[in-house]
């Protein structure tokens, strides 16, 4: 029989084994699994898996060669150096300078007030702005930074194209169920790689940069 | 100068207080926990003795971050630029599932933009773009704390405190030497002079007088000259620290050796230290009275009375021998 690997987490659905625990006798073939079972560590939909030893889905094909970068991004937008900020206030609290810190998240602060806000926010705007990262931001970066050896660089995309997957799966499913997909549920955002978790039980570690569980921050409101 | 230091993270440390155990300074015996970086001489032995892995040696200078090629930097703001779009996207929905996405793009964020050559506050990167700050037109910027970030950040490294305090210890170390020589040729020109030796002598008494005013010299520029009252207080602890701990264990020691004029000399000074340590302390409690008081010192102890006494209550010498002050 066959195994499945989430695409998110790398978790392994064997047929063989099933889940006992979660009511999944062994030897339940795949295409048994009802529609809308998810990942159990990270919560992933059943489409994000893949069948392990086939060839693998157009994203994990060759890297595509890197393109020349038309867009100008020599001047930074105002909430793209509040980001800079709030990444150098983490940096500085990592070397235990907590008034540099500081300092930087009022920076930070100061930035994201002037920021203009965005115009006509949708869900769907988000949707077409995600698949164009997992169709050609990640690809060509990815490509770029292999070519050059940049480890640093593949770590962050690794963890941000799979954080990026799942928010796709998440707003799949939001534009078919709405608010009542996050009505009486948790909603946790990892704090290192952004990987959002929806669902009462938190997996010990994050399924995408394997942080320990109390690293997640908890969403509040409704 | 100590490369690192150590720095205790609270969250981490279980209370095993081995580090105390193991710190040659007391670096680590703090109330509030943070460990004293004017203390830490950079050993790493509380950090290879923490059980709990609370404790890391952290270095005062980084290295130079990994450089970027222009094609990945360019290849991630792109993605920066994306993701920040998102978040400003998802500030404008309701929500919490959008609350988790603007929350979520903001971290996917910063995470590129470190990897796009802003991964140390330090780097020039870092110092450029606060600079760039400065030079725009930016209604509201809080300056100040720019400039903060640039002073703190670009430190060169002959500004930080920690050299200064080196300098410190060099003045200190200077003083000892030059203490030590102004002792060592007074005993040298009073040898010279009992061999008649006069020019030697006197050149002996002229260095001596010369190493006195260099130590002076350090030693107020150390900053350890205080009030009468705080060096008062610091003589009494001095004084204390030979009678109690030091000079009884040179005692033991030149007992077991059977050094009997090392013994005697231990012995004498131990006792004229304790006289000292109570007239230091009287002096201190009297320091507004205005009543002259004359002290009078045995010559061959050290012994220091307020009266002449018929003998020195320390080593026998006859009161007559006793020296006014």
């Amino acid at each position: 029989m066959a195994k499945y690997v989430c695409s998110i987490c790398g978790f392994v659905y064997d047929e063989d084994v099933g889940i006992p625990e979660s009511g999944i006798e062994p030897g339940t073939a795949w295409e048994d699994l009802p529609e809308d079972w998810t990942c159990p560590l990270c919560g992933a939909a059943k489409s994000d898996f893949e069948k392990q030893g086939e060839p693998a889905g157009p994203e994990e094909e060759e890297p595509v060669a890197a393109i020349d970068h038309p867009m100008d991004v020599q001047e930074m937008t105002f909430l793209e150096m509040s980001a800079l900020c709030t990444n150098l206030a983490r940096g500085c609290e990592k070397q235990y300078k907590p008034e540099e810190s500081a300092l930087f998240n009022e920076l930070a602060e100061y930035f994201k007030k002037i920021s203009p806000p965005a115009k006509d926010p949708s869900f769907d705007r988000l949707i077409a702005l995600v698949d164009k990262d997992i169709e050609e931001g990640f690809p060509n970066a990815k490509a770029v930074a292999t070519e050059v050896r940049d480890r640093g660089a593949l770590r962050a995309l690794t963890w941000s194209e799979r954080v990026t997957r799942m928010l796709k799966s998440h707003l799949n499913r939001y534009k078919k169920e709405g608010d009542a997909m996050v009505e009486n549920t948790d909603v946790h955002v990892c704090t290192i790689c952004g990987f959002i978790y929806i669902g009462d039980k938190l997996p010990d570690v994050c399924p995408v940069c394997k942080v320990p569980n109390w690293k997640f921050e908890k969403i509040e409101g409704r | 100068m100590a490369e690192k230091y150590a720095v205790r993270n609270v969250r981490l440390c279980t209370k095993d207080c081995l580090c105390l155990y193991v710190c040659p300074t007391g670096a680590t015996d703090t109330e509030n926990s943070i460990i004293d970086v004017s203390k830490c001489i950079g050993c790493g032995d509380c950090a290879d003795a923490c059980p709990s892995g609370a404790i890391s040696m952290v270095p005062f200078e980084y290295p130079p971050q990994q450089s970027k090629t222009e094609t990945v930097i360019s290849a991630m703001k792109s993605l920066l630029r994306s993701k920040s779009e998102q978040e400003s996207i998802a500030a404008g929905l309701p929500g919490k599932l959008a609350k988790a996405i603007e929350k979520s793009n903001r971290i996917m964020a910063e995470d590129i933009i470190r990897e796009a050559g802003f991964m140390l506050p330090q780097s020039q990167n870092t110092i450029n773009f606060l600079k760039s700050l400065l030079d725009k037109d930016l209604e509201g910027l809080p300056r100040e704390s720019v400039e903060k970030l640039i002073k703190a950040l670009g430190q060169k490294k002959e500004e930080k405190p920690m050299e200064e305090d080196k300098t410190n210890v060099n003045l200190m170390k200077a003083f000892a030497g030059e203490a030590q020589a102004n002792r060592k040729y007074i005993a040298y020109a009073q040898k010279a002079e009992q061999e008649g030796k006069l020019n030697a002598a006197k050149l002996f008494k002229a260095a001596a007088d010369a190493e006195t005013s260099h130590a002076l010299m350090q030693f107020e520029v150390a900053g350890k000259i205080g009030s009468t009252a705080d060096n008062l207080k610091d003589a009494i602890a001095g004084e204390t620290y030979e009678y109690m701990e030091m000079y009884p264990e040179f005692v033991e020691e030149a007992k077991a050796a059977g050094n009997k004029a090392a013994l005697r000399a231990f012995t004498f000074a131990m006792k004229a230290e304790e006289v000292h340590a109570k007239l230091y302390k009287e002096a201190l409690e009297s320091l507004d009275h205005t009543e002259e008081v004359f002290y009078y010192r045995c010559p061959v102890c050290g012994n220091i009375e307020k009266y002449i006494p018929e003998k020195c209550s320390i080593c026998g010498v006859p009161g007559e021998k006793f020296i006014k002050y």
